[in-house]
């Protein structure tokens, strides 16, 4: 049955890969893909893998003390469809966290750019040579991306680049480079993405240590493609249309209200939840809340089928629902072979078959552009023990690197990624022929400088 | 601190019915309010913090259930209305006489409720009568009625609603008693309301437009014949009814059923049409269809349900029945109060507490209290627009003002509320299992 479900994950990759040749929607593919991962497991017999698992026998054990005497009645095959549904339903609660998210950033994003918002920031930048505003892109997403997470930043400097570049070839390549640099950025802070916030709620990392080391690391990995585009890179950015925008809005003068308040609503959101404890996703939709009721309260003046355009309700209608969805059903997918410990055995596998660390996270690295680098961070932590492995140990902090750009060689491989195909109908073909490349090269070159640099900034053993 | 998120509650749920004076957009309201509740709860509450994420945790999970139940159903509704699927129905009515025709929708409405879950019913049939009554004031009457339908129709099979659905899971009710008590009960909240109408409606169903319908978004310049309307309305009935049977498959919630439905209609919609090009496809295929749905209103829900799940795990729905227990005494006036306040928050919690209060001891299974509880939390969410998922739903699509349904039909639906009860109350002696 494994063998089964894994044929069906690379089916449905393959769909979602050639999405244009076969004419079948991506969203739909991974919709199907997600169900029917799910589907199987459930129906399948119980695999000695998931029953001798560390989870089966903590799940037994909570099942055990809720239901009292009843436990017993149950039989083998019961228990172990009970477990499909908790796992499930544990998984589809940390995907509607970051569907919400999306959806609220998105939304905030569109709000922003309804009301021109991000004009004050466009009308600064006069440059009309691409290769001076490849480079102004770059680092603005990477140093962003450090202090926001990821998606956030791709959302944002993807509306803005929508403003300022209006050739659309040109466009893509940089909403390529905006998705490699976005997790490069987060690769090197604690708080700038999903992988080494885990690793840093763990105490396998610590803030300082991983900022020194990781940083050359991640300018090295943004710098490559970056140089590479800088030779290479053909084309002009295109007419910007003036006309630009919904309706012609002298009427409209609450661009730069609306701008500080979703990019701080946006900032707002790490520091919500460091005060509250919260999810992010509460976080965000607390702002939107916020940014609703002033988009409806901001303009009385006007009527309310011109005001629809400038409300949430309004922007909501304009967001990208099926690359929502999308996620959904991708991340459903890669939930099955997690439960299933599929991943988990494939980096046991890995780290039996091949001995060498260094080797083993490069591999983990490269297999995050395929699925979530999440549960392979997750098993990396279950597999090496911390008191072999201690604080800030070379492992460590090379996995964060790894799993933190890795994903950037695939457009599925990072939620970036994903938010870039929907909102610029970007290719999974177009991306592989075109960035992929880049993007390993920038990966390898980022792990070498690792590799170089780590024995003089280690930390050794604590006595 | 309980007092503040009381209030929160409160102040919130205000809104969201004021929101036409206040011009606050509800969706807004109900979002602040529950995040606003669970953030007093995870700042003020002695509990741990963990704890406390471990339970907004665990509502997410079963809210999210929800939306992606919700967004799939409109999604192949919407879809179906797209290739005109349903004209192969409304072309079969003729009637021009609105007291017929909501006698029709109101029984049909009742029994597709009884097999499908409440809100799909609910969006099946608010589509369908978009299409036969174009008259705005008349439409908002009869989507009333099929609120009040679709809860009493699902309140006496336990397929047909979520709370009769956890009592027959909970081993509380069995399923030939629950329908042989609860058929008439439910049949007399829904007549009431239907007998009523009968003599005062007033007003014309208006003409309808040739393009069928009055469709204020979406494809308005494809009026010639789409192929596939026939296959896609056979398509889409078999994908809703495909959710209970693949959920006694498979045990897997009726989300997954539902995207399962949802994703083989996409590739259909994708590949029925081959000869079109892709701008002229795209209103035609689920992508197009998700853009013409209303999330807004899958926004509100999350709200709402963040809020009231805040309440459920500050424990305060739970005291609140115990309370009503302490005080109260007879089963049967607290079960009543229950159904009515089941129009105000959720009722699943408000069962949950109740099955968690009642033992099963001293409460076999079939005993009166379970059966009646069934009736009051499944029917009692008609009273108040926002009381049942059903009511969302066609909030969204109709855009039914709170204020609106208050005046016109929530005294309807108390009426046959309370009809319907008697009758049980009546008849329970001679139907009682001993």
């Amino acid at each position: 049955m494994e063998a089964l479900i894994i044929i069906v994950f690379v089916i449905g990759y393959i769909a979602i890969a050639l999405e244009h040749p076969i004419k079948i929607n991506k969203t739909a593919s991974a919709l199907l893909a997600g169900v029917i991962c799910w589907t199987l497991f459930i129906l399948s017999d119980p695999s000695t893998s998931v029953t001798e698992s560390n989870s089966y026998t903590s799940f037994l054990e909570i099942l055990k003390v809720e239901l009292g005497e009843k436990f017993n009645a149950l039989t083998s095959g019961e228990l172990y469809r009970e477990f499909v549904a908790f796992e499930l339903s544990e998984h589809l609660s940390s995907i509607a966290q970051i569907l919400f998210f999306l959806l609220g950033a998105m939304t905030i994003v569109e709000l922003v750019d309804a009301h021109h918002g991000f004009k004050f920031i466009t009308d600064r930048i006069k440059t009309k040579n691409p290769k001076v505003l490849l480079w102004i892109i770059c680092w603005v997403t990477f140093f962003l991306s450090a202090v926001l997470d990821n998606l956030t930043t791709t959302i944002v400097m993807l509306s803005l680049v929508r403003k300022l570049i209006a050739n659309k070839d040109m466009r893509l390549f940089f909403a390529g480079m905006i998705v490699i640099a976005a997790n490069a950025g987060g690769a090197w802070t604690p708080i700038g993405d999903v992988t080494t916030t885990m690793l840093w709620i763990g105490g396998q990392v610590t803030t300082g240590n991983i900022m020194v080391t990781l940083f050359l690391p991640s300018v090295a990995c943004m710098l490559v493609p970056l140089l590479y585009l800088n030779l290479t890179l053909k084309g002009t950015l295109g007419e910007t249309n003036t006309h630009e925008g919904l309706v012609h809005d002298t009427t409209v003068r609450s661009g730069k209200l609306m701008l500080f308040l979703g990019v701080g609503a946006l900032i707002f959101v790490p520091i919500f939840k460091t005060i509250t404890h919260m999810p992010p996703y509460t976080g965000i939709l607390l702002g939107l809340g916020v940014l609703w009721v002033v988009s409806e309260l901001i303009n009385p003046d006007l009527d309310e089928a011109v005001k629809k355009n400038y409300t949430v309700a309004g922007a909501l209608t304009r967001i990208d629902v099926p690359s929502v969805l999308f996620f959904l059903g991708i991340l459903l997918a890669v939930g099955a072979l997690e439960s299933m410990q599929v991943l988990h055995h494939l980096a046991s596998w890995l780290d039996t078959s091949l001995g060498d660390q260094r080797i083993i996270v490069t591999l983990i690295g490269l297999l995050s552009a395929i699925v979530d680098n999440v549960p392979l961070v997750a098993a990396s932590m279950g597999m090496y023990n911390m008191d072999v492995y201690y604080t800030d140990h070379m492992v460590w902090e090379y996995l964060a690197y790894c799993a933190g750009t890795g994903g950037s060689i695939l457009i599925i491989g990072s939620a970036a990624g994903v938010a870039a195909m929907g909102i610029e109908k970007i290719d999974f073909i177009w991306y592989l022929k075109r960035i992929s490349l880049l993007a390993m090269l920038g990966y390898f070159a980022g792990a070498i400088v690792y590799l170089i640099i780590q024995p003089y900034l280690a930390v050794h053993p604590p006595a | 601190m309980e007092a503040i998120v009381i209030v929160t509650f409160v102040v919130g749920y205000l809104a969201i019915a004021l929101e036409h004076p206040i011009k606050i957009n509800k969706t807004a309201t109900a979002i602040l309010t529950g995040v606003l509740c669970w953030t007093i709860y995870a700042l003020y509450s002695a509990e741990s913090i963990e704890h406390i994420g471990e339970q907004l945790h665990e509502h997410l999970g079963e809210i999210s259930g929800i939306l992606f139940f919700l967004m799939g159903a409109m999604t192949i509704v919407e879809l179906v209305d797209a290739y005109q699927g349903f004209r192969f129905i409304t072309d079969r009515i003729k009637t021009k006489n609105p007291r017929t025709l909501l006698w029709v929708v109101c029984s049909v409405t009742f029994f597709l409720s009884a097999i499908l879950d409440n809100l799909t019913t609910t969006i099946v049939m608010v589509s369908l009568i978009r299409k036969l009554v174009p008259n705005k004031n008349m439409r908002l009457t009869f989507v009333g009625m099929i609120v009040i339908a679709a809860n009493a129709g699902g309140a006496w099979s336990p397929i047909g609603d979520v709370t009769t659905t956890m009592l027959w899971i909970g081993g509380q009710i069995s399923s030939v008693n629950i329908i042989k008590t609860l058929l008439l009960p439910s049949i007399v909240c829904l007549i009431v309301p239907l007998v009523y109408l009968q003599f005062t409606l007033k007003g014309k169903l208006g003409q309808p437009h040739a393009e069928g319908g009055e469709k204020a978004h979406g494809h308005g310049s494809h009026n010639g014949p789409i192929k596939g309307s026939k296959a896609m309305l056979f398509l889409g009935i078999g994908g809703l009814i495909s959710v209970p049977v693949f959920k006694t498959v498979t045990h897997l919630p009726p989300y997954l059923g539902m995207l399962l439905a949802l994703g083989v209609l996409w590739v259909v919609s994708e590949l029925i049409n081959p000869d079109m090009d892709e701008a002229e496809k795209k209103p035609y295929t689920a992508a197009g269809a998700l853009t013409r749905i209303d999330v807004p209103s899958v926004l509100f829900f999350l709200g709402i349900l963040l809020a009231v799940s805040a309440l459920q795990s500050m424990e305060i729905l739970g005291h609140f029945a115990s309370w009503l227990d302490t005080t109260l005494k007879d089963n049967r006036i607290i079960i009543t109060l229950i159904g009515i306040l089941s129009a105000i928050v959720d009722n699943v919690p408000l069962v949950a507490a109740s099955m968690g209060m009642y033992s099963m001891e001293t409460y076999p299974t079939d005993h009166m209290i379970w059966e009646y509880l069934a009736y009051c939390a499944g029917t009692g969410g008609s009273i108040l627009i926002i009381g049942s998922a059903a009511g969302v739903a066609a909030m969204g699509m109709e855009k039914i003002d709170f204020i609106w349904y208050l005046k016109k039909i929530s005294w309807l639906a108390a009426l046959g509320y309370f009809a319907g009860a008697i009758v049980y109350l009546i008849i329970y002696p001679y139907l009682a299992v001993h």
